[in-house]
């Protein structure tokens, strides 16, 4: 570093200028507070850090991917600390194109109980607390809930059907805007601007039931094996409907009824209500209630500082470990020393070699947990006809020779193990290596053949091909990410050799332009998991939505077919053994590794529980208490 | 002057138009912002964008995105500002305005110690020039010019915060720190006080015995936890304010500025010991603390009121020297006023905050106490930051200063003063000073113009959410509404001060008038 004889110099000085009477190497006391921290810390932080690398997807204790109920009949008083990130909180209702962000997502998950979770491994989980859902029939496929009888909002209301009623009527459903959630009318614009169509698109009557009751069901227009996350939390509808003027079973009614203009009144204050400026929570707090263990504290949002939740006294379920949990805004830049300094008790930064070896440094007063997310990298041939890999061109004896050549173990041990000990090469694309049906998948789809590079073979298979050599490839990825950057370094020193010419064509616009024009021969980027079963369809069928290579498989399609249409989990599982098996002898792409993720926190907090799923650390900080 | 007035403000409207244009074209162009939704799988991927093309109206071209900010922005002028919103929907005038205020509480009080601090530091290199302390104060110059903030401030996170609050419920100060701090101070302040080496050895040998004394004393009645000042000490240090302010002005000899400042100074021991009690008192309720703000600021207003009276009614025909002594005193012992009120408060503070001083933010969240403890707590969040900003400004400061006094020095008519026979303390004071701070003003007016634009590191690395940190955001976001928010305030601001630093000129150097 060309700062460092001026650094060393500066920080001798203003050591001694500034500093003088607390620096730590002069003081006796200061070391006499830190053994004592030691002390207390250590049993506690010891034991824990060992055995949880052992662990896939990072969890502890537990190989129970759900939560863990504690028995916990009394919270304690105070409060944790948590930061996700930078960003604000902006808003009550996180399902609006405005406030959809992990930030508005963490902390509604506090505040919205529903009928699943998903679990540390993204395994889609119960919540038998908030009500029960059973699949009636499967042609039609008909679903029916049944919500708690105890289950009630913050506010004494019940949570009935007339919640999950609007829930529908919001993602815009046909009697609402005809045309929009069928695609028939592409001009159609939505009257709630919420996030998501797929439930008006999925069950276009909606849910059926009694004004008020506590059971409903919906009937699939087509078997969905998507349907346990499809009906999660929902807000409160009776708010809504009183704050455009109407009663609550008028609302409900008017949406059983498919009365179009009186739904339409709602909509203001659904899109826009629950929206806030910075710091400024509604002056009247019930428009906000909740149906979770923690509801908005009265004055407890501090623009650009902080968001508190204080216990919700109505919760039916287990109440929360502590009193009140505060959100904090933080940028990476600032998340280790926070929580060295106490100012936060739980982090999730960014994680990068340096960031793991800064916290690991705290320990023992810091816990650190590392493993895997539910995002992965891979290498997408293009199978456009402007590719060498196309094949008019190359074909599969050039894609095979690139497959050969890309090491894929070096990248890992060099780029991820810093991050995650455990983590492996990946060779599937619908399970990750913590998953259960993983090593099920992966011996069923793949014979290992690409595992170790091997020079020879790809020579050779470059010849076969008839390109003529060197054969130029151009890797594209969004720039600015370093990691990436080394990858495709890592890959020309070894691809190089055996005929290919590897050229990084990294763009700041590489998704908004070469992704989507076809102008790359191999793309580098990560797909995050969406905990859907079928969200694949889109990048693996001929025609897909996100299919920007031109790839077409008539197996793969009648496979995903199959798959979207059966409830039966072994017959899901068979179809995605035989997509991966046709992908890895099509040579889709390469995968290469779920991305590395860390958790750091105050070792003297408990149940403290580190997710692969994007949910991050904090879906169960209700649980999270201090050690007395 | 009128006139010309007019027309500089009429061209800053000008540049300020253009500028937004250019802006504007720039921001839409530097990238995509459906960017975090293409690399998405999420089901919902198609109609996020959709909708996010709608609410940002991303199909609509850019002239006439740019005329619809306009137009909003352009009502202003009538007060009813319209900066649209954000991609997150949120209003930009609610933005600015939170933003605005961050960075205002952030970056003023270091402003103003770095112009302070840094001025000082300059005249006093200037004065000695080529001695030790020049070069020393050269280098730390230097050093801190070069300085990456966000690693200057992971320093005083480390010792200043996380190691001085691990230190402070038991640390003791040892002798050696103790020796060791005295003797760098001592030998700091003879530097800079200069003269034979007899004089300054005893300058050394009278300093290093305050200083180790004043720490030991600390260390023994565990002042770092429990601070106290008090009325005589407050006394005490007030006359010596007096006498300092005295010697740097006029000298004991001019009796008509020592009875203003005396004066002034007799009043604020008086009044201070006659407001302590009320000002001390318990606030818990936070509708009460507007009233103790107010209660504050009238007392500032009025010990500066009765300085001006004393320096006007006994400064006799040194009246106007004698009226900036007085004020200056009377500024100087409401400081030590108020330090005295946040130091008595501060073991608390401690019995409800243990860990005093934080790495991140402005204020505790969720903290319920008294109207000192939130001062305490303002202050003990603004100190870090402020210390990182201050050191990093300092510098230029002080080439700045030393360079234009070095000019001032050389001129002939400081040789002629000097020559005259005129004390050394009034030829800098009186005829250097002045001329020589006459380029300083408009570094100082640009400094103010770019305060307000923010300092996007330092509040990123201490997690202040202000002007640059919406510069940022909106940036990485390709979301015009913020950028240009912040470029309105700015631009204002810059091409204001520009015009007041021009006006300045004019009052502090007769020859440019007319």
């Amino acid at each position: 570093m060309k700062l460092k004889g001026t650094a060393s110099l500066a920080l001798l000085l203003t050591g001694a200028l500034f500093l003088g009477a607390c620096t730590s190497d002069t003081d006796p006391g200061d070391d006499g507070t830190q053994a004592s921290e030691t002390a207390t810390a250590s049993p506690t932080a010891g034991g824990s850090e060992s055995p949880s690398e052992g662990e896939t997807g990072g969890e502890g204790a537990t190989d129970d991917p759900c939560e863990q109920p504690l028995g916990i009949t009394e919270s304690q008083e105070g409060e944790v600390r948590y930061t996700a990130g930078p960003g604000n909180w902006n808003g009550y209702n996180a399902t609006t194109n405005a406030t959809y962000s992990t930030y508005n997502n963490a902390i509604a998950g506090m505040m919205f109980t529903g009928f699943t979770y998903f679990g540390v491994d993204g395994t889609i989980c119960d919540n038998t607390t908030f009500g029960t859902y059973e699949v009636t029939s499967e042609d039609p496929m008909v679903v029916e809930y049944t919500i708690s009888d105890d289950a009630v909002w913050s506010d004494g209301t019940p949570v009935t059907i007339n919640d999950y009623l609007l829930d529908w009527a919001a993602q815009n459903p046909e009697f609402l805007v005809p045309g929009l959630a069928s695609g028939e009318n592409p001009e159609a614009t939505p009257v709630f601007d919420h996030v998501s169509l797929s439930l008006a698109e999925k069950v276009p009557d909606g849910p059926q039931g009694e004004v008020g009751s506590k059971t409903f069901t919906l009937e699939y227009a087509n078997p969905d094996p998507d349907f346990k996350i499809n009906v999660t939390t929902a807000l409160p509808a009776h708010v809504a409907a009183e704050q455009s003027g109407l009663t609550p079973e008028e609302l409900a009614q008017a949406i059983l009824d498919k009365d179009a203009e009186t739904v339409k009144q709602v909509a203001e204050f659904w899109n826009t209500g629950w929206i806030y400026e910075p710091g400024e929570l509604p002056s009247d707090m019930g428009t906000v209630p909740s149906s979770g263990p923690y509801v908005l504290k009265e004055g407890g949002w501090q623009a650009g500082t902080a968001l508190t939740l204080t216990q919700n006294e109505s919760y039916w379920g287990e109440p929360p470990a502590t009193k009140e949990i505060v959100f904090r805004f933080l940028e990476d830049a600032g998340q280790a020393q926070a929580l060295q300094n106490g100012d936060v008790q739980v982090i999730e930064p960014q994680a990068t070699v340096d960031t793991v070896a800064q916290l690991q440094a705290l320990a023992p007063a810091i816990t650190v947990e590392q493993g895997s997310e539910l995002t992965w990298e891979h290498l997408d041939y293009n199978f456009l006809e402007s590719s060498p890999f196309s094949d008019a061109k190359g074909g599969k004896a050039l894609r095979e020779a690139f497959a050969y050549c890309v090491p894929r173990q070096t990248i890992v041990d060099n780029l991820i193990k810093p991050i995650d000990p455990e983590a492996v090469v990946m060779n599937a694309r619908e399970v990750f290596p913590f998953q259960d049906n993983y090593e099920e998948v992966v011996s069923a789809a793949y014979d290992g053949r690409y595992d170790e590079v091997d020079l020879d073979k790809a020579r050779e298979l470059v010849e076969q091909s008839g390109v003529a050599t060197p054969v130029t490839i151009r890797i594209g990825y969004r720039s600015g990410n370093q990691r990436r950057t080394e990858t495709v370094a890592q890959i020309k020193a070894s691809c190089d050799q055996v005929g290919f010419q590897i050229e990084d064509i990294n763009a700041e616009d590489f998704f908004a332009n070469a992704l989507v024009n076809g102008d790359f021969d191999i793309a580098l980027y990560a797909w995050a998991g969406s905990g859907q079963i079928t969200s694949g369809q889109n990048i693996y069928a001929s025609n897909g939505q996100q299919n920007n290579q031109g790839y077409a498989n008539e197996k793969v399609d009648a496979a995903w077919k199959a798959l979207s249409s059966t409830l039966d989990e072994a017959e899901q599982l068979e179809q995605t053994k035989i997509i991966e098996t046709e992908l890895w002898n099509d040579l889709f792409g390469l995968p290469l590794y779920a991305h590395p993720g860390v958790t750091a926190y105050d070792s003297n907090l408990q149940n403290v529980r580190p997710t692969a799923t994007q949910s991050g650390v904090v879906w169960n900080a209700y649980q999270w208490v201090a050690a007395s | 002057m009128f006139k010309y007035i007019a027309k500089r403000l009429g061209q800053s409207v000008l540049i300020l138009l253009l500028g937004s244009l250019v802006l504007y074209v720039l921001v839409i162009n530097s990238g995509d912002p459906l960017e975090d939704l293409r690399e998405s799988n999420d089901p919902n991927r198609e109609n996020r964008i959709q909708a996010r093309i709608a609410n940002m109206n991303l199909d609509l071209p850019w002239y006439t995105r740019y005329l619809t900010w306009l137009g909003g922005a352009a009502r202003c002028v009538i007060g009813q500002c319209d900066l649209g919103t954000s991609r997150d929907g949120q209003s930009v005038t609610a933005l600015v305005t939170q933003a605005a205020s961050a960075t205002l509480r952030l970056v003023i009080v270091a402003t103003l110690a770095a112009i302070i601090i840094g001025i000082t530091l300059g005249i006093v290199s200037a004065v000695r020039q080529y001695s030790g302390f020049d070069y020393g104060v050269t280098l730390m110059a230097f050093v801190f010019f070069s300085l990456p903030v966000f690693w200057f401030a992971v320093l005083l996170k480390h010792y200043a915060a996380i190691q001085f609050n691990d230190w402070l419920p038991a640390g003791q100060i040892s002798l050696r720190t103790i020796l060791i701090s005295a003797a760098v101070i001592a030998f700091i302040l003879q530097a800079a006080l200069g003269g034979h080496w007899k004089r300054r050895l005893a300058t050394f040998g009278v300093i290093f015995v305050i200083v180790g004394g004043v720490l030991f004393y600390m260390d023994a009645v565990e002042w770092l936890r429990r601070p106290a000042v008090g009325l005589p000490i407050y006394i005490l240090a007030v006359i010596g304010l007096a006498v300092l302010v005295i010697v740097l002005t006029s000298g004991f000899k001019n009796p008509r500025v020592r009875n203003a400042v005396f004066a002034t100074a007799g009043i604020a021991i008086v009044g201070y010991a006659v407001m302590r009690p009320t000002l001390m008192a318990e606030r818990t309720d936070p509708e009460t603390f507007r009233g103790a703000t107010l209660l504050l600021l009238g007392c500032l207003v009025a010990g500066v009121v009765l300085a001006v009276l004393a320096g006007q009614l006994l400064g006799g025909f040194s009246r106007r020297q004698a009226t900036g002594a007085a004020v200056v005193t009377s500024l100087f012992s409401s400081a030590l006023a108020f330090a005295d009120l946040m130091l008595s408060h501060w073991s608390g503070y401690l019995a409800v905050m243990p860990r005093p001083i934080p790495t991140i933010a402005a204020v505790t969240p969720n903290f319920y106490s008294t109207y000192w403890n939130h001062m305490i707590d303002t202050a003990t969040h603004l100190i870090l930051p402020t210390v990182a900003l201050t050191a990093i400004s300092i510098a230029a400061y002080t080439r700045y200063t030393r360079a234009s006094m070095l000019d001032v020095l050389n001129q002939d008519y400081i040789r002629t003063a000097r020559s005259k026979g005129i004390a050394e303390r009034k030829v800098i004071t009186r005829h250097a000073l002045r001329n020589g701070l006459i380029p300083i003003a408009t570094i100082v007016a640009f400094d103010f113009a770019g305060l307000i634009g923010g300092a996007v590191i330092t509040e990123t690395v201490f997690g202040w959410q202000g002007m640059g940190n919406l510069f940022r955001v909106g940036l990485e976001q390709v979301d015009p509404a913020p950028v240009m928010g912040f470029f309105l305030v700015t631009g204002s601001a810059a091409v204001l001060m520009n015009l007041v630093a021009d006006l300045a000129y004019a009052i502090l150097d007769p020859r440019i008038t007319g």
